[in-house]
């Protein structure tokens, strides 16, 4: 607190950033001290790293191997089956974004900076010929939706029924991709198109897979485990309790060699078309895995979502009640979109570690894109001794999605932060 | 003050509502959370179109026994029966008498993530099976009753708290409840917006609802009311007519509470 009243012009520039310098940074012999030897530190990592980056690496070894990178072991020729999902996503994202947000100057600048550093990497070093059509067509009809969007759709009168539309194309973009993969109808049928053998899937390809299928799987299973922890019914709240708190307190390794070892002894031998048609005992590991990130991810948004339902306050149901609502509409149009919308921090946080964990699975002997890179490098004698640079490549991969998701996942949070208290 | 001698207009009134049926009946209402007794067996009646203000200290029963006439809280022993149909564990009855009664919190518990227009049609929709253009309509023409059209496509959060309230009987009076229901009304707003919650109440007492108010709005009380209930400790200790409240109360308690409230 000044004595003043009157308010001080703002000093130029060069003063504020000595004077903010001199308190942050030089205020006392200690704290001069530690700025410099942080200082020294930081500037003698940085110059580590963009010497080991421009220097050192030699990055042949991501660029000869990138179809093992994305993947794995996934048949030659059969490449098609992935880009219809990709680009159909693409066109939806672009759209879906378009439509939803009023994107300020700011924010737009942002994404496309954003656009731009992930994806040069991918065009410097990966996209080469169809690949490289393929990527930009994938970014071209991205950028399209979006625009498209923009100046068409978001003031047109049937934007309800395009945004429908959007969301029903959403719902069946996971089957149709899973429908490339597997195949329908058996191959020797007229009608049928062959499959891709699942233990032949690998790469990041399968990284991806594996955290959507337990993502979109464990979402609604959390959900209805969260009701059933939170229910006056003592059945449902006990198994439920039991459930969660067994999955939460066995580490996600165990829980994947379980599915790999033990499972198909506990498992009848009758058998299920396409997933498993030798019997349920001999079902593929990638389904085994699938299901077993589900589960576990389900106890933990389980947990989230209940947090979330105990957020919701009590007058609420109270209001829905006395206007005579039943209890199932007053979950579905009260309680739940608030207490959802409360815990998509934490979701999202929760799902960004379900999808990182994916690289957990190469203890089964899957071969996502981890796994891949160190084959990469203890298998092929000319890259041996390349580690580092296949580990820095996986984890900015793994970033680039991972911070994707967290920066969505904030958009959310602000377009449906409207009316929040 | 307020002028107590009667006019013509609510003399007519008094003669319409003495005519008319009792619309709600309580006998022996007791209720008990845990170990605590909350209600000690309450029994009275009221009248279609009669409009009972409740008051009486805080943690005297008068607002879980409001709570028990749409069921918000289940009473453990006597007899509720609304509009003919008897409170208990059926829950076709309950569906039905929730749809006949309104009610208005302290809390206005408007639905956050909801439009002013959503709250008001959401119940429409989905209880009364609205179609969408008759729900719209229903909500604009309640809205215009309440003063607040304007608002129609905020959200409660952008609204103040006396705006809030009133969305919130528009909300209730949305599903033509033949019973309203107040739980102290204007206890969470702030002393500016009283007025503007209060007058619609008063419109809407004088439309011929039948109410029950729970209010220490005094002169508004004496305003709106054609009878008093007075509670104390789970039980009514004391009913009568305004004018018998402010010129002649009996009861030790009622004097205590009243000089401390007015």
């Amino acid at each position: 607190m000044r004595g003043t009243t009157q308010i001080k012009a703002p000093a130029p520039f060069p003063r504020q950033a000595r004077r903010w310098a001199h308190d942050n940074l030089f205020g006392g012999v200690a704290n001069t001290l530690l700025t410099v030897v942080t200082s020294l530190f930081l500037v003698f990592a940085l110059y580590q790293i963009l010497r080991f980056v421009f220097v050192t690496a030699e990055w042949e070894v991501i660029e000869a191997n990138r179809r093992l990178f994305f993947l794995g072991r996934f048949p030659v020729g059969e490449e098609w089956r992935i880009w219809p999902p990709i680009l159909l996503v693409s066109a939806l994202a672009g759209l879906t974004v378009g439509l939803r947000t009023r994107l300020d100057l700011r924010s737009t600048i942002m994404m496309v900076l954003w656009l731009a550093v992930g994806l040069t990497p991918v065009f410097l070093f990966f996209a080469h010929g169809t690949v490289g059509i393929l990527t930009a067509a994938a970014v071209g009809l991205a950028a399209l939706g979006y625009i498209g969007a923009r100046i068409w759709l978001q003031d047109s009168r049937y934007v309800a029924l395009i945004g429908q539309l959007v969301l029903a194309s959403w719902l069946l973009t996971f089957p149709l991709a899973l429908v490339l993969l597997v195949g329908f109808g058996g191959a020797d049928t007229s009608l049928g198109i062959d499959g891709v053998d699942p233990s032949r899937w690998g790469g990041f390809h399968l990284n991806i897979l594996l955290a959507v299928v337990a993502i979109v799987a464990s979402f609604p299973l959390g959900v209805l485990l969260a009701l059933g922890r939170t229910s006056s019914f003592p059945v449902f709240r006990v198994a439920s309790t039991i459930y969660i708190e067994l999955i939460r307190g066995v580490p996600l390794i165990t829980i994947l060699l379980m599915a790999w070892l033990v499972l198909p002894d506990f498992l009848p031998s009758f058998s299920v078309p396409v997933l498993a048609p030798s019997g349920l005992d001999d079902i593929e590991l990638v389904y085994r895995v699938m299901v077993a990130l589900t589960l576990f991810s389900a106890a933990y948004v389980a947990e989230i979502v209940r947090g979330g339902l105990q957020a919701v306050p009590r007058g609420q149901i109270e209001a829905a009640q006395a206007l005579g609502m039943s209890t199932a509409r007053i979950l579905a149009l009260i309680v739940l979109p608030q207490a959802l919308r409360a815990v998509i921090p934490a979701l999202v946080g929760q799902f960004i570690s379900l999808f990182k964990d994916t690289s957990l699975v190469f203890i089964v002997g899957l071969t996502e894109m981890l796994r891949a890179g160190r084959a990469v490098a203890q298998g092929q004698i000319e890259f041996s001794g390349r580690e580092m640079e296949v580990l820095l490549f996986v984890g900015l991969v793994f970033w680039i999605v991972a911070f994707s998701m967290s920066r969505l996942s904030q958009q959310l949070e602000r377009n449906l932060g409207v009316g929040e208290r | 003050m307020a002028n107590t001698s009667q006019t013509p207009a609510s003399q007519a009134d008094a003669t319409r509502v003495a005519r008319s049926n009792d619309i709600i009946i309580c006998e022996g209402v007791k209720k008990w959370f845990g170990d605590f007794q909350a209600l000690h067996g309450i029994t009275t009646s009221v009248r279609e179109g009669e409009v009972v203000v409740v008051f009486g200290p805080s943690g005297s029963g008068k607002s879980t026994f409001i709570r028990t006439l749409n069921r918000l809280e289940e009473h453990d022993e006597g007899t509720i029966i609304i509009d003919g149909v008897e409170l208990n564990n059926d829950l076709r009855n309950l569906e039905k008498v929730r749809s006949e009664v309104g009610m208005v919190f302290q809390q206005f518990n408007l639905f956050p993530h909801l439009t002013v227009r959503r709250n008001i049609t959401l119940a429409l929709s989905h209880v009364r099976h609205f179609r969408k253009a008759e729900a719209n309509e229903t909500a604009e023409r309640l809205l215009e009753r309440v003063g607040i059209p304007e608002q129609i496509d905020k959200y409660p959060a952008q609204l103040s708290g006396g705006q809030q309230q009133r969305v919130a009987i528009a909300r209730a009076l949305a599903m033509q409840p033949k019973i309203m229901l107040f739980d102290e009304p204007t206890s969470a707003l702030d002393p500016e917006m009283i007025k503007e919650v209060l007058d619609v109440i008063t419109q809407l007492a004088q439309s011929g609802m039948t109410m029950i108010v729970i209010t220490h709005e005094m002169g508004f009380a004496r305003e709106v009311a054609d009878r008093f209930l007075f509670f104390d400790e789970g039980l009514i200790v004391e009913e009568g007519t305004p004018q018998h409240f402010f010129e002649n109360p009996q009861e030790e308690r009622t004097k205590l509470f009243l000089s401390q409230i007015l």
